[in-house]
């Protein structure tokens, strides 16, 4: 009796040391789980921090490589860049291509989703679908040719505003290729103001177009300020469309301009496309900082703004 | 103080989609006038073509001596007041009330003036500067009332002006509404499902039924005469009892007795005579002791309903309902007689469901 007594007493202790070990092991692994998952978020970090270091570093570096490296400080790669004829009026040109679409696309958008939202017409999904869907092949790779076609015979020979050169023919293409997903978004932001909203200033007199300016225009703000930088963006970033359309360096923007700036001997000009792309980049980063605090990024009818 | 008329009215929608079938209503100068019936009945596209938010198929309307029938929307010079109140959520409450004024060219000085008026008037003179969902659901119809008020209409279309307040607000509410009313003699057309919304705010009713008007009269009216077994089925709080029955002689065999027929349809009803027996809860008598022309059976089911109580009897397999006071309630199980009030059992047509009228009561 007393010696059973005695052997369930160690089987007790000998399970619960065996208990206490077992959870020591548990919380080991879960440490060295949670050191390695975090390495590898650090590694990834690094990985796509490294070329935006690059990016700040460069500029002030006085003979940058492909390194990243605690500079050897000169602002001299700045006054370079200025010094070149097409550097800041390219990116005047950027501007002037990004505002000008991101008009097209906001208005366009805005009338279109406006309509495709309260207009009952047969097939309108599909018809949307079918716009998303070619509107990549709009500005994409395979439609350059016959783009190019378009604009230099066509255009040139209505006026030579729609023609090669023009900041307006290349805002007109680049609109046209953005807009059917501008309006697939805004429309979302349309179907969620309530008709009862427009029906109430209809009775009270106010015209189509009075209520698109006073209830709905208002109301879609959020869905406005989305598309906007979205464009801006997009053209922002496109080499294709202007390199195509446009072949006076005085017209080409940022992106264009990028490819020229090689050395002599037909290297990349390491210190000036560094410091050219940290100028191109401050545009839109300052774009999104005014965005973000005016309008608060938010998620959006299911798309993330 | 407009005067409505419908004449002919019927709307078809998507080409087969009969919402208004040829209705003709005058409603007059300076009524308040609802539309009740169930979802679907066609009430709020009524209002929708009075309003001009929806283009009738064929006939005219008339506000007054001018037909709009093709007239658009903001041309008829209506308020309307939605379900959902439709309040602009980017306008301070009095931008929201001045919003009409605003599109009529008015400056914005005498727009702010007249909206803090008619807000002052009806107590919302706190919250001008608030926006629409810094208020509560009543502070959110009067805000669309007064921007209603503020545009000085000849009409005011409520649709369900009060179904989306809680119940005890909603009474609240319905009492200032009729004030309001009255205050300003505008004519007024509402829509409700509602039944006791519609006897209480009503000067008359139009109860509506797959686009037809199915009885047309003053709240007092449709609730004692329901001029059919849907009406009668739709009016008030308790349904009320319909139960088959055969014309014999001088007395209807309904539900296992004998009740007399009413004394105006007296001698008229030929005999075997299918009718539906129509009674209303509060118009029927419950005693314990057997009288002449009553029916027997036994109470089933008893249902509290504040003062007064609702007693189920079975008579012979049909349920009919009698209430009585909260005092003098039988036990379930007991054996009672139910008779009508004098005067307030009606009898319907087995076939078609309509009123038998002394006129017209000779022909089946």
């Amino acid at each position: 009796m007393r010696q059973s007594r005695h052997e369930a007493e160690s089987d007790m202790t000998a399970s619960i040391d065996g208990e206490r070990s077992a959870a020591a092991s548990r919380t080991a692994w879960r440490m060295a789980g949670r050191i390695g998952f975090y390495t590898l978020t650090c590694l990834i970090a690094a990985f796509f921090a490294i070329p935006l270091l690059w990016l700040i570093s460069a500029p002030f570096d006085a003979s940058p490589t492909y390194a990243v490296d605690f500079p050897e400080f000169t602002l001299a790669n700045f006054a370079t860049i200025l010094a070149n004829p097409y550097a800041l009026p390219s990116l005047l040109n950027s501007v002037i291509l990004a505002i000008g679409t991101a008009a097209f696309v906001v208005i366009g958008a805005a009338l279109a989703a406006y309509a495709l939202s309260r207009v009952r017409i047969p097939g309108r999904d599909a018809l949307l679908y079918l716009l998303l869907l070619l509107s990549s092949v709009v500005t994409g790779t395979a439609a350059m040719v016959p783009l190019f076609l378009l604009v230099s015979e066509i255009g040139s020979a209505i006026h030579p505003m729609l023609g090669i050169d023009s900041h307006f023919a290349v805002m007109l293409v680049m609109s046209s290729g953005l807009l059917p997903a501008a309006i697939f978004m805004l429309k979302d932001f349309v179907d969620g103001i309530p008709p009862s909203y427009e029906e109430s200033a209809r009775v009270f007199g106010a015209s189509p177009f009075r209520v698109l300016k006073d209830i709905v225009v208002p109301l879609i703000t959020p869905g406005l300020a989305t598309i906007t930088v979205w464009t801006v963006v997009n053209v922002w970033g496109n080499f294709l469309v202007p390199f195509i359309l446009l072949r006076d360096a005085d017209r080409q923007p940022a992106a264009v301009l990028m490819r020229t700036l090689y050395t002599e001997a037909g290297q990349p000009n390491l210190a000036l496309l560094a410091t050219f792309s940290l100028l191109y980049s401050l545009p839109v980063v300052l774009m999104y900082l005014f965005v973000s605090k005016r309008y608060g990024f938010r998620f959006h009818g299911g798309i993330k703004s | 103080m407009t005067q409505i008329a419908l004449t002919d009215l019927t709307k078809v929608f998507d080409g087969n989609v009969t919402a208004l079938d040829a209705l003709d209503l005058t409603i007059d100068a300076g009524e308040f006038f609802a539309l009740l019936g169930p979802s679907g009945c066609g009430k709020t596209t009524l209002l929708r073509t009075i309003a001009g938010l929806e283009q009738a198929t064929s006939g005219s309307i008339h506000l007054g001596d001018r037909d709009v029938t093709r007239v658009p929307a903001g041309s008829r010079d209506v308020a309307m007041v939605f379900q959902d109140y439709a309040l602009f959520p980017h306008m301070t409450v009095l931008d929201n009330i001045g919003y009409p004024l605003k599109i009529k060219g008015q400056s914005k000085e005498a727009r702010g003036d007249q909206s803090l008026r008619v807000g002052e008037q009806l107590g919302l003179a706190h919250l001008m500067e608030r926006r629409p969902a810094a208020l509560s659901g009543g502070q959110q119809q009067r805000v669309a009332l007064a921007r209603a008020v503020a545009c000085h209409p000849s009409l005011f279309l409520f649709d369900e002006p009060l179904s989306n307040l809680d119940a005890r607000l909603r009474l609240e509410a319905r009492g200032f509404l009729k004030r309001l009313q009255r205050e300003l003699g505008v004519t007024t057309v509402f829509v409700t499902h509602d039944q006791a919304e519609a006897l209480a705010l009503a000067d008359r009713i139009a109860v509506m039924e797959s686009g037809r008007i199915r009885q047309l009269g003053t709240p007092r009216e449709v609730f004692r005469r329901p001029a059919n077994t849907f009406v009668a089925n739709f009016i008030g709080s308790t349904p009320m009892n319909l139960i088959d029955g055969t014309v014999a002689g001088g007395v209807v065999e309904v539900a296992g007795g004998r009740l007399p027929v009413p004394d105006e349809l007296a001698g008229v009803l030929p005999s075997d005579m299918k009718v539906i027996v129509g009674m209303r809860p509060e118009y029927v008598r419950l005693s314990a002791q057997p009288a002449e022309g009553s029916i027997a059976g036994e109470v089933a089911i008893l249902e509290h309903l504040g003062a007064t109580t609702l007693v189920t009897v079975d008579c012979a397999g049909e349920a009919v309902s009698a209430t009585v006071p909260e005092d003098a309630e039988p036990e379930p199980g007991d054996r009672v007689h139910l008779a009508p009030q004098p005067g307030r059992m009606l009898l319907y047509r087995h076939d078609d469901g309509e009123l038998v009228e002394p006129r017209t009561g000779d022909s089946a």
